[in-house]
């Protein structure tokens, strides 16, 4: 194995500098003469029937100068995938509290909203489906599309995963589990809210700066819904204050109204959302319930799974259908059992709508799974680590998929290690003696994952690169795929470093646009190191080859006979030549100084009927212990201690790796304890900071993290993903640790103060009026 | 109304309506964007600045409130050589940044801790940090850095 100059060692995040200045522009921060404010009239009622819409009193409000409907898109704006069944604008209906229904661009922001308010809107309220429990029922109010096959309209997708036949294993086991489980939709709470600014082009194009996951699919829907060809579309991704999953449809949507007033106004357009209205109009990530039937033998072998899950995909099935299959592929956790069926079934509700957000159906199926693992580890009367251990997924075995993991399986390894750092044993049986009934409990809970690399089924898996060098000796590189905070722009320059030879600083991480980069697929689910790691190295070994013919050239010998000193070519004189010299000998030679890399992930198969087949490439691993001190008086948990090992193959950018890794952390934290979205009658009750709380800094404890290295051998250097899994255990280690403490399960999270202290929510009731006021209706 | 002030260790003299808050006032009649609108209530702490030594959330202020008084922003935040200060610098060094749109605010909370306490402890730094809101990071590094510059600060002569 060649030694690594760059590659997982100290490096600096390529644009770090100009976040600490705080020079760094930021959507909200862009704007350019004559820009007009875009504004959206937003629905106040979860479902209705748009009976009138006129928009035309909007333009006699002075400094409004256009405002638009569905009606000003082709096919009324109709857009969305997998399944096509959301509009840029309200069409005939309203289906969730803060569906944009018209939008309106005007001089100043307050003559935007002065527009929005002229708007003559009349809705015929419609009666919603509110529970996802009642969404299928026969009269259940029709939410969805139409279906031509006879199926409910409100049924979205069904995902199944197929090993014998669970239900009789269980019935013989001496040891059976059942229970349910939910989850709370969870926002993702970016700190910066939504924002577009969409500037026309002399040709009648559009340039649009849209701080989106993945503008090469904002760029697809831009001309489809605009009717221009793609080349005059042009997407910049500028600085992005942060996403999680859930800066993809909603800045769609802004992106193609701001584009479209921008077109008819011939000025630039910028719409930006309050934090209300990034709540209340925003997808989040799906509640859902679970039923899950656990068997196993006296001596701890696990036997049988069944798991059914509800999910709820609100008004629109945005990314639903491949949430749900995610879901259904990580359901039954990171072990092996004789027979197991998963059923994961998805509707459509009027509760706001649900979308990608970090872990992707793992997250949630996963907070159930290891709360019913820990419950089994109980009635056996084993150790929770031990139980795993002796379940757990290791090299050689088949998982109920049908998949023989042939490499780069490590979960026995991340478990014993977080049992050490933690001092797991030590701590068990010290926190197992204490009795008191009030006062402050302590107790330790584990949880572990595995988390499929990239798409795998769910789609083609691609991903682009280019690398030129300058004429002042600089290289740039781009990528199709995205750095909304991840830390891949520097993963990518990196290793643009290693295979290239040259210092980090030579290199220029572009940001993406749709003009200059390589259209990758969407940036997400974790993909950005293994696929565009691949694909940059790829390009930087391709460029390499020319200036080593160069080098070669220049130097009189083989190539073979070339070594590097830093930078420099060094050949059989040993007189070291610097890379300079080195390009400017190829340019003279007339060969090209850019290169472009393309790589596919290996083909894999999943058989959606059969419940069988090759979900994924590859897997992560970890492991994560959490120590809790929980109040018997009040209820309050205060989480003391973390601690996680993962496996993300090789870490590339180690400073990136364990940002990732904390970050998922006081997600998963934010997930067990306190994020809570409350649905009454559709209207969600949590509009800002105050009511929606996510973890601040006294919160989280001091995490100890660690990485279990087990190379994959399709990844760059061996990588994998990080980004995802780093979430994915902490809420179910969490929970497992506050059963330890009181021996109280919460099966319900998040786990607040009343869950805990009085194992059931105290009824709050709700109204519509924060909605109301975020939306500037009320 | 005209609005004087000392900005950044500068007087300054702004005309702007007295109803607009301090956010509003540097982001848009000062072209300072450093500070950022989070939530407009006060939770997140993006829009944070120094005002007379004390942090203060911007979007919190009115801007005639200020008139008389100290303000720093990011933007007043720089080493000798008009590039990034040593806390500044550790934040890069040790991975603080992800999206960077709490950094801002989270420098300026780490510079008025350092002010008034020059050798916190970490409870002590996650206290003063705890009215700033991050999504990305854990706050872990973020401590980290604060914790290096104060050790860094004290060994200076």
């Amino acid at each position: 194995m060649t030694t690594l100059t760059y590659i997982g060692k100290p490096a600096r995040r390529v644009d770090a500098l100009e976040k600490v200045l705080g020079t760094a522009k930021y959507i909200a921060d862009r704007k350019l003469p004559g820009m007009l404010h875009a504004r959206c009239l937003r629905s106040d009622v979860p479902h209705a029937r748009i009976l009138r819409l006129d928009a035309t009193p909007a333009l006699a409000v002075p400094g409004v100068r256009a405002v638009i409907t569905s009606d000003d898109f082709f096919e009324h704006g109709l857009y969305g995938f997998p399944v096509k069944d959301k509009y840029m604008l309200a069409h005939q209906k309203v289906r969730y509290v803060g569906e944009a229904i018209a939008a309106v661009a005007a001089d100043t922001p307050e003559a935007a909203l002065a527009g929005v308010r002229a708007i003559i809107c009349e809705l015929e309220p419609l009666p919603g489906v509110f529970d996802m429990a009642h969404a299928l029922d026969p009269d259940a109010p029709q939410v969805g599309p139409d279906r031509p096959d006879g199926k409910h309209p409100n049924f979205l997708d069904h995902l199944i995963v197929r090993k014998g036949d669970p239900l009789p294993v269980w019935e013989q086991c001496p040891v059976k589990l059942e229970e349910h489980y939910s989850v709370s939709p969870q926002e993702h709470a970016y700190i910066e809210p939504e924002g577009v600014l969409a500037v026309p082009t002399r040709e009648g194009g559009v340039v649009v700066y849209a701080p989106n996951q993945s503008p090469f699919i904002n760029q697809a829907n831009l001309a489809m819904v605009l009717d221009l060809p793609p080349q005059r579309v042009r997407v910049i991704q500028p600085p992005v204050g942060g996403s999680f999953g859930g800066k993809d449809d909603i800045i769609y949507e802004s992106s193609a109204q701001a584009a479209k007033l921008a077109l008819i106004t011939g000025r630039p357009v910028r719409m930006l959302f309050s934090r209300e209205e990034s709540l209340i109009a925003s997808y989040k990530r799906d509640p859902m319930r679970m039923h899950i039937w656990l068997g196993a033998d006296s001596d701890g072998t696990l036997r049988a799974c069944k798991f059914e899950g509800l999910m709820d995909s609100g008004a629109y099935a945005s990314e639903s259908p491949f949430t749900a299959w995610r879901a259904s592929i990580h359901a039954m956790g990171a072990y092996r059992y004789d027979a197991c069926h998963v059923d994961i079934t998805c509707v459509y509700t009027n509760n706001g709508y649900y979308g990608a957000f970090r872990g992707f159906g793992n997250t949630e199926v996963c907070a159930a799974i290891e709360q019913a693992i820990d419950e089994m580890a109980y009635k056996l009367g084993m150790d929770p680590i031990d139980f795993r251990l002796k379940n757990c997924l290791r090299l050689g075995d088949e998982t109920v998929h049908g998949q023989v993991l042939t490499e780069s399986v490590s979960l026995a390894e991340c478990l014993t290690t977080v049992r050490r750092l933690s001092d797991w044993d030590r701590k068990r049986a010290e926190y197992a003696k204490q009795h008191a009934p009030s006062g402050v409990r302590r107790g330790i809970g584990v949880a572990a994952l595995y988390h499929g690399t990239s798409l795998g089924a769910e789609g083609q898996d691609y991903a682009g690169a280019t690398i030129a060098i300058e004429q002042d000796n600089s290289v740039d590189i781009t990528s199709g795929l995205t750095d909304y905070g991840t830390g891949s722009r520097t993963v990518f320059t990196l290793i643009a470093a290693e295979e290239l030879g040259v210092r980090p600083e030579r290199i220029h991480m572009q940001r993406p646009d749709t003009d200059t980069a390589i259209e990758s697929g969407p940036t997400v689910a974790s993909r950005s190191t293994m696929l565009g790691g691949n694909a940059m190295r790829i390009a930087a070994m391709n460029l390499r080859q020319t200036l080593d013919y160069a080098a070669a050239d220049l130097l009189g010998c083989e190539l073979h006979q070339l070594v590097r000193a830093g930078e420099a070519y060094v050949g059989p004189s040993e007189e070291p030549v610097p890379w300079e010299e080195v390009v400017r000998h190829a340019r003279e030679m007339g060969l090209a100084l850019s290169a472009q890399g393309r790589w596919s992930a290996p083909r894999i198969n999943w058989d959606h009927h059969a419940g069988r087949g090759t979900p994924y490439i590859a897997y992560h691993f970890g492991a994560q212990v959490a120590e809790v001190e929980v109040d018997m008086g009040t209820g309050r948990v205060r989480v003391v201690g973390l601690w996680a090992a993962h496996d993300p193959g090789k870490v590339i950018f180690p400073q990136g790796a364990y940002g990732q890794l904390y970050g998922g952390i006081a997600q998963g934290l934010g997930y067990a304890l306190m994020e809570q979205v409350t649905f009454v009658e559709g209207y969600i009750q949590e509009t800002n900071f105050e009511s929606y709380l996510i973890p601040t800094s006294v919160d989280v404890p001091e995490i100890v993290g660690t990485f279990v290295e087990a190379p994959y051998s399709h990844g760059p250097y061996g990588a994998k993903n990080i980004a995802e899994p780093a979430m994915v255990p902490t809420a179910p280690a969490i929970l497992n640790a506050i059963y330890h403490a009181t021996g109280r399960r919460i099966r319900d999270l998040p786990a607040n103060l009343e869950r805990v202290l009085l194992g059931k929510d105290l009824s709050k009731g709700g109204s519509p009026r924060a909605c109301k006021l975020g939306l500037g209706t009320a | 109304m005209l609005i004087e002030f000392t900005l950044n260790h500068r007087p300054v003299a702004v005309e702007a309506p007295p109803d607009i808050t301090l956010l509003t006032l540097l982001r848009d009649y000062l072209n300072l964007t450093g500070a950022k609108e989070g939530c407009s209530v006060g939770e997140c702490g993006a829009c944070a600045v120094i005002m007379d030594g004390r942090l203060v959330n911007s979007c919190l202020l009115l801007a005639p409130q200020v008139a008389g008084s100290e303000i720093i922003t990011i933007e007043g935040i720089r080493g000798p050589d008009g590039g990034p200060n040593d806390l500044q610098e550790n934040f890069i060094a040790y991975g603080a940044v992800q999206c960077g749109i709490c950094i801002p605010g989270m420098i300026m909370a780490g510079e008025a801790l350092l002010m008034h306490n020059p050798r916190p402890t970490r409870d002590e730094i996650r206290a003063a940090l705890a009215g700033n809101l991050c999504r990305c990071t854990g706050y872990q590094q973020i401590v980290d850095a604060i914790e290096a510059t104060a050790v860094q600060r004290e060994l200076l002569p």
